[in-house]
């Protein structure tokens, strides 16, 4: 479980300080698919930031089980990050040098996984073993950082606007496949996003406006990527 | 524009490694030409042999040195020039889509040829400098006449403004070179277009593998069948490491020269202290020293930019600082090695040949072997330096924000 209590984030200083995130609450259960909804500028991001152990916050704290990860040392935090997160960015990330094979092993021996090969076939990219991340598409390479990102086993997976880059089509795929994987795999899920439609898909919605929650709700009927308007 | 004269001036390598080869070469060649001037007045056949064997150095010298600085001076500038053009692919795509020629842009980069005039500039004053004590070094011995320091505008010219002129050329031809591709090849995102594609796919034909590799360079496809091997089931840091050192091949040799320098150079100057003067010994080793740390500390600063986003990607997925540091930097040890090794081998080589060719027939030679202590010695410190900078470089990359991945 995830708990996220009075959590400030302010940049700069002085006259020109701005208070990105303004007291925020949260309680995330394990297994749980939240979507945190927000225009930009909202705080959306730096709060995925905040709770995935990328950024401290100012005050406040994120407990993963119990354990406050914004009092861990950088050592203790890169340990965190290694055995429990996983995250999926909006421009994929992957190293443009290796192949998808390597791209995925990146994830798969931090967690000393040797079954990576099964979930790049999870994500349909077992013939494209071997291709650099040029010779893909775009939703090819966001399904290379999917499997790069399962392929660790993380507790929690971050998505930071997973489908951002993508078109339509492309995007109903590849978040048809994370969200197929999670309740096969059962880990907890956080995603960002401005799509109010990809809001449905998720188990609860975490509405943000100026650094702050303005809205918390619960989907009653949790949609499918084919369901949903984009 | 997108280059300017402030991009120019900071290729300090370029100048650096000029002004040492312009500092050394002017010496030699203004000592040769005064040398030359006073043939009449050597009398004595002591005198002549060290006269010739002077002329001898300074030639040997001045091919040597010069060439080699000439060659890295060269290699550095061509690597900053395709540097500045991978850094700025998108403006410079931007130019190119609207409307300006590749030969506009081009000509632009002559600017970089001004690093070379300011490195070449002060290494020739900074040889006028030195040159009245080098002179009298040069004849302690006063088996020569006795001579003053001649100012040949020849030398400038042929060290100082040729060599602008020329670099000024090479960068505007190289750079021209280089924008030669699609337009939309320069605008598209940096991490996701390599200048050179290499597509494996592969085909089982009975129990053997077939790799097609196809390379596929400027928009040309080069379809070439070769049996090969599987690419090797190997762990990620290690594929990552031969990954960073395969893409970045001419900092392999900046390493390599830069580890070369430090060991041919240090050792050099201490083991010529009974052949030469302290003065020529000492330069050597600051000469020495000051091209090996200025390389090195370029070549470690490109790597960390080029994969600064690497990096942050590894630190973000949970790999620690030294997981990093030794999957960027690791694959470049064994060549850094094998640099002190050769410039070991150089040293030795090049002063046995000046004892036994160049002055052999010099009366009161002392005779010279390889000191083995003095190479220990250099070993010693070279490890520490270059592992001290590489513990630097490991706490740089902590400084890298993993949040810089996730606001581009």
């Amino acid at each position: 479980m995830i708990e996220i209590k009075n959590v400030v984030k302010t940049y700069g200083g002085g006259e020109s300080e701005v208070e990105v995130l303004k007291g925020i609450d949260l309680t995330v259960q394990d297994g749980e698919f939240i979507v945190i909804l927000g225009a930009s500028g909202s705080g959306k991001s730096t709060l995925l930031n905040v709770m995935s152990g990328l950024e401290r916050p100012n005050g406040g704290s994120v407990e993963y089980d119990g354990v406050d990860i914004t009092t861990l040392t950088e050592k203790e935090l890169t340990l965190f990050r290694r055995q429990t997160v996983g995250f999926i960015f909006q421009q994929y990330y992957l190293l443009p040098n290796l192949s998808v094979e390597q791209n995925v092993r990146m994830g798969a021996d931090l967690a000393g996984n040797k079954d990576y090969k099964q979930i790049i076939e999870a994500v349909g990219l077992s013939d494209k073993l071997h291709k650099k991340p040029s010779a893909l598409s775009g939703g090819e390479q966001q399904r290379v950082a999917v499997a790069r990102a399962l392929a660790k086993k993380p507790k929690v997976l971050f998505l930071d606007e997973p489908t951002g880059a993508l078109d339509e089509s492309t995007g109903r795929s590849v978040l048809d496949y994370i969200c197929k994987l999670q309740k096969e795999l059962g880990f907890t899920m956080i995603m960002v996003t401005h799509n109010s439609n990809i809001a449905n898909m998720a188990n609860r919605v975490v509405c943000m406006n100026s650094g702050r929650i303005a809205e918390v709700y619960e989907n009653q009927t949790v949609k499918g990527a084919y369901e949903i308007g984009w | 524009m997108v280059i300017s004269v402030k991009d120019a001036l900071k290729l300090f390598g370029v100048s650096i490694i000029c002004c040492c080869a312009v500092l050394v070469c002017t010496m030699f060649i203004n000592y040769y030409i005064d040398l030359s001037g006073v043939r009449a007045l050597v009398a004595s056949d002591e005198a002549l042999i060290l006269y010739e064997a002077q002329l001898l150095t300074s030639k040997v010298t001045v091919l040597v040195t010069g060439g080699c600085l000439l060659a890295t001076s060269v290699v550095t500038l061509l690597y900053y020039v395709r540097h500045f053009i991978d850094m700025h692919k998108k403006e410079l795509g931007i130019l190119k889509a609207f409307g300006y020629s590749n030969t506009e842009i081009a000509l632009r980069f002559w600017v970089f040829g001004l690093s070379v005039l300011v490195g070449a500039a002060v290494g020739f004053a900074l040889a006028f400098a030195i040159m009245p004590t080098f002179y009298d070094l040069q004849n302690e011995t006063k088996l020569l006449p006795d001579m003053s320091v001649r100012f040949h505008a020849e030398i400038l010219a042929y060290l100082v403004v040729l060599p602008t002129v020329v670099f000024s050329a090479i960068s505007v031809v190289y750079a021209r070179y280089k924008l030669g591709k699609p337009v939309i090849e320069l605008i598209k995102d940096s991490l996701q277009g390599d200048k050179k594609r290499r597509v494996f796919t592969f085909s089982r034909s009975g129990d053997e593998s077939i790799v097609k590799d196809n390379v596929e360079n400027d928009g040309i496809k080069n379809e070439c069948n070769a049996s090969a091997h599987k690419p090797k089931d190997m762990p990620f840091l290690r594929k990552l490491s031969l990954s960073v050192l395969s893409s970045q091949k001419t900092l392999v040799f900046f390493i390599w020269f830069a580890s070369f320098c430090f060991s041919a150079m240090t050792q050099m100057s201490i083991s010529m202290k009974d052949l030469s003067s302290v003065m020529m010994g000492a330069m050597m080793m600051v000469i020495g020293l000051t091209l090996a740390f200025t390389t090195l500390i370029l070549a470690i600063t490109t790597v960390i930019n080029g994969n600064s986003k690497t990096i942050a990607t590894m630190r973000a997925m949970g790999y620690s600082q030294s997981e990093c540091a030794n999957a960027i930097f690791g694959g470049y040890r064994p060549f850094a090695y094998v640099g002190f090794a050769i410039g070991t081998a150089y040293q030795y080589g090049l002063l046995k040949i000046m004892v036994s060719f160049v002055f052999k027939d010099f009366a009161d030679m002392p005779s010279y072997s390889f000191d083995w202590k003095v190479m220990l010695i250099s070993l010693a410190v070279f490890v520490v330096a270059y592992e001290g900078i590489m513990l630097c470089c490991a706490l740089r990359i902590r400084k890298i924000p993993i949040k810089q991945i996730m606001i581009e």
